[in-house]
């Protein structure tokens, strides 16, 4: 058998208990991911104008300090600011004998404090200027984190240098009581471990069972002859699969397919518990009728695993492929020949003796172990097929895989949003803009900060101020502008009023930040990297607002 | 206060409380006065745990600079991967001396006052001093008694009786954050159906026919401990108490065929543990402590009053009002103060009580805290307490105690404050 | 926040104007006003017996059941109820306090009764608990035991484990078990 029993008692090890409560999450496997994983965090890019002092970063160090805690790597600070006064009133990875000094050195030290484990070291200059200097730096890093607002230029050339080398971004801007994030993942982004609800994960096959375990409910017999005690203890599944059988007999050989049929059915099951014994009822027959609507329904491919297997990735993988493409195609092949996908090979507890649960959950997880085999047999020749690889995929990939092959997932990359960027932002904000509560008025108030920033940092604005009225009030106008320029009706009055709202309220702490609204950013920005790094659950596609005035968020595909 | 040093350093905090924002109250007069509240009010955070280091760091980043926290417990090794202001050198040591010693230290200016020990070492006058409390807890128990005290303690003639609850919770990827006012809004009591049961698993499948791993988990704590270490208090923090439970359930989990039981595993079940990762307290931490200072400057309107948050699949929170209950058997009935005479027995208040108008109470039960005054059923207690019924009022509660009634013709129960003529 | 207090003001007046005094005492818990309320509304054949070792304190109790038919008529069993302060959330922890020889309480007095554990409901009472004890003593049952020696007896043979009850009450061994005297 696989999984041989651990002999001797082994307690964990120290790494183990202080990550105890993470790896029940994200296992081993997700641990170790993180340990591999390098962070870049660009924290600042300059002073705003000669009156402000620019980002404080403040959701930069508080989202590291969330992955410097579970334990990745490592992580680079790039910040070309020097500590003030009023970065000590927000950030608590500074100190009183911090002030005057670089503020990427001190933040690095503090937030290194936090975990012996993570390597992290820092620049004091602009990010700009250190991929000029050293074309590799950025290629060292898993992920990139950026704390905004961020002089487009700037922002444009580290996504685009990012994008080429398939690394994710994370933009975000925290400012007074309201926050947005944007993920920015390479083209194709799989995810085959996504944990969804194991409730909805369970495959039991009782309209199509393979013969071991038609065998096993044929092998139950007559149910009557039985005693109470062993009459209590058929295991649910076999129950149901015996109570098919009869109805297919007396149905033409047809399933209950609707609901009317399906009713009638848990009915006959229902029905046929003894109600003879001292409780009155039996527990096996109850899980059975509570299984019946949910549990009876033929096999259908999720729409998301056929948009996979449809993508020319799976169709005709590559030699470069990565793993997960490999693997999808030899699945769908798979899924080709038997109309299925491979067992998960889980089985719920239920009612049953321990030996005949145990010999039940053998039949599935035995057919579990065949489908991988079956599909490893097609990753290799798949392999063979493709030529040299930098390696043979393992097996233990083809194994998550197949366990997890209804569920898998795959995002498609997008650029950070711009308003000036591609046309189907616009199209969205648009189309999201008027929709009652909606958060898109706020993002696009931090938009019209984004090209306040811009225009001081280039000297195209001329006001000293980043509070100043005139300069907003024309930012907001031009951003107007660009949102309706296909369609005059796009944003209409109440939509502009909510923009004009979100702007007043962004400018009342003049572009600065307030701890709790970037703690909180800074914590659903980390459980995005996490996701991202580990490649389990599933990450924000693609953008987030956080409204703290009203305690409340929402999600956007921009 | 507000010296060259400290507008410089708290200048982006300044700029909420010194100008209105388009949500803000139209009443609101922002300003000094506004700041200088905020300096004043003194809050106490229960909890220095995952949620309680990251509530006392927002908190103090937030101008409050007069905060209090308790928590019973000593730092474990198992807290380093989210409870950041300890160190592997803290194990052993109580987390909120700890906690507090270590936001004072880099914080300039916040005074943070620890007490070691349990919320129920405290009595109403310790919780009267504070104007807000937050709650960072990982027991039902302690949220139910934090609430019931605190809605205990309003007193309609005493505005600032009302302490505002802002209470979090956090499990894995997801967490919730909720205000409550006592005695105004929906309470913990009112929302208890929203924290699931822990799910257990029958004893006798644990005795007899054990199918998962958990299950020879369970038998191994349960019943293998109670038969050969009887008289060996199982403590779940001694590792070779698990180590033990862990062999133990090895050798079933073999005898039955059943795989997986693993020293993890075994923690975990026994233990009852419940991940918990940094980002997720974070994000809860702050979503208390925003509302904290909004309650405490009114720069914004506060949560009205439930706020939950998923991250599994993106970031999914949802925010609504959850109801009050009007049958809430803590915020449902308040008690009312009574004026009786002390010389009256048992049984001529009860005979008074039939005739008050809120509730003709005719075959009431009634104790106070420390005392069943008269209980009438069972019989066996009936008769225990029959002879209270002759005695005075005074020789049985004292001056301004209160005591709770039931009655079966109510579905909801009394409270009443007797106060002494 | 001068908002919240002046809503309270607002909305109530100021009926209980001498409210101050009596702030420090304790009050009742909520658990104890379920339990006044649970007690209350229990309903006791002649077959049952509440002990309150201490009047004061409700949450600590002793049931005695007397079975007055059944394989354990004649008998008398004591029960140790312990309610903690976050019931109704929790359960009451219900243990027999006597070795006895039943398939659904082992010998060291744990019981296997549904609402004790797995399906206990806050909207359950120690009514509702009770029944289900008293319920054990008519009609034991053998499907998923705690005892399982003595489910084993009562499935093979009804006769034979009717006689182990009798050896096993009046304190005598059954499969080399010494059990407690429990008769009335």
């Amino acid at each position: 058998m696989a999984d041989a029993f651990p002999s001797a008692l082994t307690g964990p090890s120290s790494k183990e208990r202080k990550y105890d409560r993470q790896l029940r999450l994200w296992a081993a496997s997700g641990q170790q991911a993180l340990e591999e994983s390098r962070v870049l965090l660009v924290n600042s890019d300059g002073p705003w104008s000669s009156q402000s002092a620019g980002v404080s970063g403040v959701v930069g160090v508080e989202t590291l300090k969330n992955l410097v805690l579970p334990g990745i790597g490592g992580f680079t600070i790039v910040d070309p600011a020097i500590v003030t006064e009023a970065d000590l009133g927000v950030n608590f990875f500074l100190e009183e004998q911090s002030l005057g000094k670089p503020r990427a050195a001190e933040t690095c030290r503090l937030l290194q404090e936090l975990n012996p484990d993570v390597e992290g070291s820092f620049q004091s200059k602009s990010i700009t200027e250190l991929m000029r200097q050293d074309p590799g730096f950025l290629a060292q890093h898993r992920l990139v984190l950026v704390s905004g607002p961020m002089k487009r230029p700037s922002l444009d050339a580290l996504c685009k240098a990012a994008s080429e080398l398939n690394i994710p971004v994370l933009y975000t801007r925290s400012v007074g009581f309201y926050s947005t994030f944007s993920l920015q993942l390479p083209s194709l982004f799989p995810i085959v471990e996504t944990h969804p609800d194991p409730e909805t994960t369970q495959d039991l096959r009782l309209l199509n069972p393979w013969p071991e375990l038609a065998e096993a409910a044929s092998r139950i017999g007559d149910l009557e002859v039985l005693d109470d005690h062993q009459h209590g203890h058929v295991p649910y599944l076999l129950l149901l699969l015996h109570y098919l059988g009869k109805w297919k007999d007396a149905h033409n050989g047809n399933f209950p397919s609707n609901y009317k049929e399906k009713s009638e059915f848990r009915e006959m099951v229902r029905s046929s518990a003894r109600t003879s014994n001292p409780e009155g009822g039996e527990e096996n027959y109850d899980e059975a009728v509570a299984a019946v609507l949910k549990s009876l329904n033929p096999f259908s491919l999720r729409s998301s695993t056929r948009e996979i297997f449809e993508m020319e990735e799976c169709k005709n993988p590559q030699a470069d492929s990565a793993d997960f493409w490999i693997i999808a195609s030899a699945v769908q092949e798979f899924f080709q020949q038997h109309n299925v996908l491979p067992l998960p090979g889980s089985l719920p507890d239920m009612k049953a003796q321990s030996a005949d649960y145990v010999s039940l959950q053998n039949i599935y997880k035995s057919k579990a172990r065949k489908d991988v085999e079956e599909v490893t047999n097609l990753v290799r020749r798949i392999e063979s097929q493709l030529g040299p690889r930098p390696g043979e995929i393992l097996d233990k990939d083809i194994e998550i895989f197949c366990k997890n092959a209804a569920h898998i997932k795959v995002i498609r990359g997008r650029n950070i949003p711009e308003i000036d960027g591609e046309a189907q932002t616009l199209k969205a904000i648009c189309n999201n803009i008027s929709i009652p509560d909606s958060l898109v008025p706020v993002f696009v108030a931090f938009q019209v900060l984004d090209n306040v920033v811009t225009g001081l940092q280039e000297g195209k604005l001329s006001s000293g101020s980043i509070d100043d009225e005139v300069v907003w009030d024309t930012e907001i106008d031009r951003v107007l502008f660009a949102l309706t320029s296909d369609d005059q009706s796009a944003v209409d009055q109440d939509a502009r009023e909510l923009i004009l709202e979100a702007t007043q309220e962004l400018r009342r702490t003049e572009g600065g930040e307030l701890h709790n609204i970037s703690s909180l950013t800074g914590g659903l920005v980390a459980q995005e990297a996490l996701k991202v790094i580990t490649r389990q659950y599933v990450p924000l596609d693609d953008t987030c607002v956080f409204d703290g005035v009203r305690s409340r968020s929402e999600m956007y595909t921009l | 206060m507000a010296s060259t040093n400290s507008s410089l350093r708290w200048k982006h905090l300044h700029k909420v409380l010194t100008k209105p924002g388009p949500f803000s109250d139209q009443d609101w007069v922002p300003g000094l006065e506004t700041i200088s509240a905020l300096e004043t009010s003194k809050i106490l955070v229960i909890g220095a745990g995952g949620l309680g280091c990251e509530i006392l760091k927002n908190l103090a980043l937030s101008g409050f600079k007069d905060i209090h926290v308790i928590d019973m417990d000593t730092i474990d090794i198992s807290n380093l991967n989210r409870q950041f202001l300890f160190r592997q050198s803290d194990i052993g040591k109580p987390k909120a001396e700890v906690a507090a010693a270590f936001v004072e230290r880099r914080v300039k200016g916040v005074r943070i006052t620890p007490y070691v020990g349990k919320i129920q070492d405290k009595d109403e006058d310790y919780y009267m001093q504070f104007k807000i409390v937050v709650c960072g807890l990982d027991s039902i128990e302690a949220r139910r008694w934090i609430n019931a005290t605190l809605i205990g303690m309003v007193d309609p003639s005493n505005p600032e009786s009302l302490k505002p609850l802002i209470d979090g919770g956090t499990e894995g990827f997801k967490g919730q954050a909720r205000v409550i006012l006592p005695t105004l809004s929906s309470c913990i009591e009112c929302q208890l159906d929203m924290h699931a049961p822990r799910p257990a698993v029958p004893l006798c499948t644990i005795a007899t026919i054990p199918r998962q791993p958990q299950h020879c988990i369970e038998w191994a704590h349960q019943i293998a401990w109670q038969e050969k270490r009887k008289d060996d208090p199982f403590d779940s923090d001694d590792l070779d108490h698990i180590g033990w439970v862990y062999n133990e359930a090895l050798v079933r989990s073999k005898q039955f065929h059943i795989h997986g039981v693993t020293f993890q595993m075994t923690q975990g079940v026994v233990k009852n543990i419940i991940p918990a990762i940094a980002s997720t307290n974070a994000v809860i931490a702050a979503a208390t402590t925003s509302e904290a200072l909004k309650i405490a400057t009114s720069c914004n309107p506060y949560l009205d009053n439930y706020m939950m948050y998923a991250g599994e699949e993106g970031v999914y929170t949802y925010t609504f009002e959850a109801e009050k209950k009007p049958d809430c058997p803590v915020c449902g009935n308040l008690a009312r103060s009574m004026t009786v005479d002390p010389d009256m027995t048992l049984q001529e208040y009860i005979d008074a009580l039939g005739d008050r108008p809120e509730a003709q109470l005719k075959k009431p039960s009634m104790r106070t805290e420390g005392k069943t005054l008269y209980q009438r059923f069972p019989p066996q207690l009936e008769e225990q307490t029959r002879a209270n019924l002759n005695r005075k009022l005074r020789d049985l509660v004292e001056n301004g105690q209160e005591i709770a009634v039931s009655d079966p013709a109510y579905t909801i129960d009394f409270r009443y404050r007797l106060l002494f003529k | 926040m001068l908002k919240i207090w002046s809503m309270k003001q607002q909305q109530q007046q100021a009926e209980n104007a001498e409210g101050a005094a009596g702030k420090k005492k304790k009050k009742v818990t909520a658990a104890q006003l379920r339990v006044q309320r649970d007690l209350q509304e229990l309903t006791l054949g002649s077959t049952m017996k509440m002990t309150f070792p201490n009047p004061d304190d409700i949450l600590n109790f002793t049931l005695t059941i007397e079975p007055d038919e059944g394989m354990y008529k004649g008998g008398a069993f004591h029960f140790s109820f312990n309610v903690n302060q976050n019931f109704p959330h929790d359960p009451p922890k219900v243990k027999c306090t006597q070795k006895i020889y039943h398939p659904n309480i082992d010998l060291e007095g744990n019981v296997c009764l549904n609402i004790l554990r797995e399906d206990w409901k806050p909207v359950l009472n120690l009514n509702a608990v009770i029944v289900g004890m008293q319920f054990l003593f008519l009609e034991p049952n053998a499907s998923d035991p705690l005892n399982k020696e003595a489910a084993d007896d009562l499935r093979q043979n009804r006769e034979t484990f009717k006689r182990n009850v009798r050896t096993s009450m009046t304190g005598g061994s059954v499969r080399s078990v010494q059990y407690e005297r429990v008769m009335k």
